[in-house]
């Protein structure tokens, strides 16, 4: 339970950000995540700000719910951001202490290049939140038809993405219960030398193989009952369709980007 | 394809399929069966007998390697030769669930799991609306089309899998023991589902450890080794009580009371219909002139001292940290104790919070507040941890998962040597651990290469190689054949003799009887605590019914005896005690025969 992570967990509801598209809301997402790179001043920062935090306000999705999917990732940014302050050394130098000093490139660095990825980060959960795996695997079915053309396995590599995120949870609960019993047979995970540590991890991750291969095999067993046969012959219950609103979305992805790229260019 | 001779138009025809698995070991051997449309057909048999062989082939999954095989108007194999295309064919019509749930659903959101085989059909989206909305009505569950599968129980999720296959219209829905890791709410909310179906027409197959579970169908088989040992109406089956022992089955409650009492002499007329037997009682009863004594209490009220409590908790609360499951605790202020060399059960449904009170006990958690003390030490004591350990066994859920060694012995001595024991003690204690539990030849085998039941023991070998002085097992009986959990029960039996204490949740009311204490859990508190007898009782039966349990099945039967005048005891706990009881007031019970306590009567 402790290792249940904040991917794939979608979160119900019929917003506005719920009914698009399930292709737009990836494409959309994947321009806001490229777009943050071109952020280097502050007014584009709070332009990308106000962007993702008007698309979480119209999406209903609550800030606890999105501060929790998406603190792990913001914790490394931060330890990040502590990194750049105190290792980049050009610039003016505001404050010393011994060997440590802080520039003005660095507070920079820190503060932007951290702040503009944790607008990409809170763009994809976003979209993790609102849509449906079934969904995010028939837009990436669709973005991956052109694969399929070429005779690659389009369809297959976004229904293996799918499942991955349905499994993710399950197999985390697996790990999380043979690595209790495993304590409790004495294996010293927790406690003893690193070098004793690494051995130990040996038993544990054969165990989470052969039950994650028993899974598997489980599985296939499902899909096969179930008549799963690749994508060809399938229907869908909610077939894609491009709306207006659909189109409008996209607009405003476009012009959001423009208007990014046109900031940094004023200075 | 020609209709069969017999029947006309039967749904599929299986004839003189043998199928063999890697290493030569024959799942089916020579099995014919046919099966007529709309029958419920159900499958007994030990584990490992080639049930779930048989299902695999009757939802088109397996082919065998020689035989006929014709499913759903089609023939997919003849004489040996695989029809492909037919096999494809073939499969949109069947249906198979299967015992783990969480395997079988594949996607995140539970209305978009029940499309997706009608999606694979090919099904117009507007059927596959109604159709989805139609399953998860029938299974009950429309209030939660919108959840995360992973987040529901695991009766939901099964019947959510249900929804999945019905919704693919199958001719033949095959169920390869769905029931058999759910608890009895579970269990009995997939039975309701299968009654239900009746009136559609499906067919159905049901693979089950049940055998209660059996009477409702049209027909039983009981495989044994890879062929039908026995087939007929239930009745027919359940009838042959020499042969069902001999395949290490028991025969369902009622007939078993009805076997349990002509053993005491008492003269009823063997059935498996309660009905019946309860009319014979009655009959006897009332042709009985004077009235008898009333019979003497069965005297298992063991003293109430509670000596030595091993385990204390005291004021303990738990909540897990993760806000998308809500604030409410897993535990609420729970005081309790367990004294040395007892054994306790632990009941309650499922989010009762009793899996978190063994991961307490077994420090994997630590308490939010409260303390638990276990033989004098604090389980939140980081620097007493492994002196902890070293006297703590803990058999989680399905413990099978955990092995890893390349032998069994290896896997087996796992513990020991973490113990810090030089190899020939540990390889001792190993050896000991196996003979205990029956795997002694198996030593030198690959865990993996074993049956589901055997993995079970290797697993509890595992923890008992350790020599745990309190043992701590979650469910160990679940999924199991009756013989294996038998074969566990009398485990858990000696090791108490031998003074270990055992601490042990189950869904079973059977093994909760013998219990020395129960323990039930409800809503995170503690809702009752004592005797067997004591939490047993029909003042409890309201509450007891509430939390998803119920009073044991000899209770209920000895109310309806009383209530058609036949003298009984007043709560018994067992089928033993409730027949002896009713063999002493129609004044039979002059001839003692059979054990007390001995088997699971």
């Amino acid at each position: 339970m402790a290792l249940r992570l904040g991917i794939g967990q979608y979160l119900p509801g019929s917003s506005p950000i719920h009914r698009l598209d399930p292709r737009v809301k990836v494409t959309g997402a994947l321009a806001l995540m490229v777009s943050v790179f071109f952020i280097t001043g502050p007014l584009q920062l709070v332009l990308g700000y106000a962007c993702v935090l008007a698309l979480v306000a119209a999406a209903g999705v609550p800030v606890s719910r999105l501060v929790e999917s998406i603190r792990p990732i913001v914790i490394v940014l931060a330890l990040l951001a502590v990194f750049n302050l105190l290792f980049i050394r050009t610039g003016d130098e505001l404050w010393r202490w011994g060997a440590l000093s802080v520039t003005t490139d660095g507070l920079r660095v820190a503060v932007i290049f951290s702040l503009r990825l944790v607008i990409a980060v809170i763009a994809s959960s976003l979209m993790l939140l609102t849509t449906t795996p079934t969904q995010l695997t028939d837009a990436f079915d669709a973005g991956l038809a052109p694969l399929s053309r070429l005779g690659l396995p389009g369809h297959e590599l976004a229904m293996v993405f799918s499942l991955m995120l349905r499994f993710i949870p399950t197999i985390a609960d697996e790990a999380q219960a043979i690595l209790d019993a495993q304590t409790l047979r004495g294996a010293p995970l927790s406690d003893g030398s690193p070098a004793r540590r690494l051995k130990a991890v040996a038993p544990m991750l054969i165990a989470l193989l052969a039950s994650s291969i028993h899974h598997a095999n489980g599985l296939s067993r499902a899909l096969d009952a179930r008549c799963y046969a690749g994508g060809a012959t399938r229907s869908h219950w909610h077939p894609l369709r491009m709306r207006r609103s659909d189109w409008l979305a996209l607009l405003a992805v476009a012009a959001y980007v423009v208007a990014l790229v046109g900031l940094g260019q004023l200075r | 394809m020609k209709p069969a001779p017999v029947t006309h138009d039967p749904l599929a025809r299986i004839a003189h399929a043998t199928l063999l698995y890697e290493g030569g070991v024959r799942a089916l051997n020579d099995v014919s069966l046919t099966l007529r449309r709309g029958e419920r057909v159900c499958v007994l048999g030990p584990n490992g007998s080639g049930k779930s062989t048989l299902a695999g082939v009757l939802a088109g999954l397996l082919a065998p390697d020689e035989g006929t095989v014709a499913l759903a108007g089609e023939r997919v194999l003849d004489d040996g030769r695989v029809d492909v295309e037919a096999y494809r064919r073939a499969r949109r019509s069947l249906g198979l669930v299967f015992q783990n749930p969480d395997d079988q659903i594949v996607t995140s959101v539970v209305e978009e799991d029940v499309a997706f085989g009608p999606e694979n059909l090919g099904v117009p989206s507007e059927e596959i609306g109604r159709r989805v909305a139609r399953e998860l009505h029938r299974v009950a569950m429309e209030d939660y089309a919108q959840a995360d599968p992973t987040r529901l129980s695991g009766g939901q999720k099964q019947r959510v899998a249900i929804a999945g296959a019905l919704a693919m219209e199958p001719a033949l829905l095959v169920l390869d023991e769905p029931g058999a890791l759910l608890d009895v709410r579970g269990r009995r909310s997939i039975l309701k589902v299968m009654d239900r179906l009746r009136e559609t027409g499906t067919t159905i197959v049901h693979i089950t450890h049940f055998m209660e579970e059996a009477l409702a169908a049209d027909r039983v088989i009981v495989m044994l080794h890879g062929r039908i040992a026995l087939e007929g109406a239930p009745r027919e089956v359940f009838a042959r009580q020499e042969e069902l022992r001999a395949l290490g089955l028991r025969e369902p409650w009622t007939a078993r009371l009805a076997t349990r009492l002509s053993e005491l002499g008492v003269d009823v007329t063997w059935t498996c219909d309660d009905d019946s037997l309860l009319a014979d009682l009655a009959r006897m009863s009332r042709s009985l002139s004077c009235t008898m004594p009333p019979p003497p209490q069965a005297s298992c009220d063991f003293a109430a001292e509670k000596t030595d409590p091993v385990i204390a908790l005291d004021g303990v609360s738990f909540s897990y940290r993760d806000a998308s499951q809500g604030s409410r605790p897993a535990l609420d202020d729970v005081t309790l104790a367990f004294a040395r060399g007892r054994t306790t059960a632990v009941i309650g449904q499922t989010g009762s919070g009793k899996s978190t009170l063994l991961r307490l006990l077994c420090s994997l958690e630590r308490p939010d507040a409260g303390r638990i003390v276990i033989d004098g030490i604090d389980t939140a004591d980081r620097s007493r941890r492994r002196e902890l350990l070293s006297r703590l066994g803990y058999v989680m859920q399905r413990p099978e998962r955990q092995l890893f060694a390349e032998t069994v012995l290896e896997d087996v001595s796992f513990g020991p040597r973490n113990l810090g024991l030089d190899t020939t003690e540990a390889r001792r204690r190993a050896e000991g651990a196996l003979e205990q539990v029956g795997l002694a030849e198996l030593a030198a085998s690959s865990p993996f290469e074993l049956s589901g039941g055997q993995q079970r023991m290797c697993a509890i070998a595992g923890v008992l190689a350790m020599r745990p002085a309190i043992l701590i097992m979650d469910e160990p009986t679940a999924g199991l054949d009756p013989h294996s959990r038998e074969r566990i029960m009398s485990i858990l039996r000696e090791l108490n003799r031998r003074g270990v204490t055992v601490v042990q949740v189950t869904h079973s009311r059977e093994i909760a009887v013998r219990a020395d204490e129960v323990v039930v859990l409800d809503q995170s508190r503690v809702m009752m605590h004592g005797s067997p007898r004591e939490v047993f009782s029909y003042q409890n039966e309201a509450l007891l019914r509430e939390s998803g349990l119920g009073i044991p099945t000899s209770m209920l039967w000895a109310r309806r005896l009383r209530e058609e005048g036949v003298s009984c005891a007043d709560g018994p706990l067992t089928m033993d005690e409730l027949a002896r009881s009713v063999a002493c007031g129609l004044g039979r019970a002059a001839r003692p025969r059979g054990v007390e306590k001995g088997g699971e009567r």
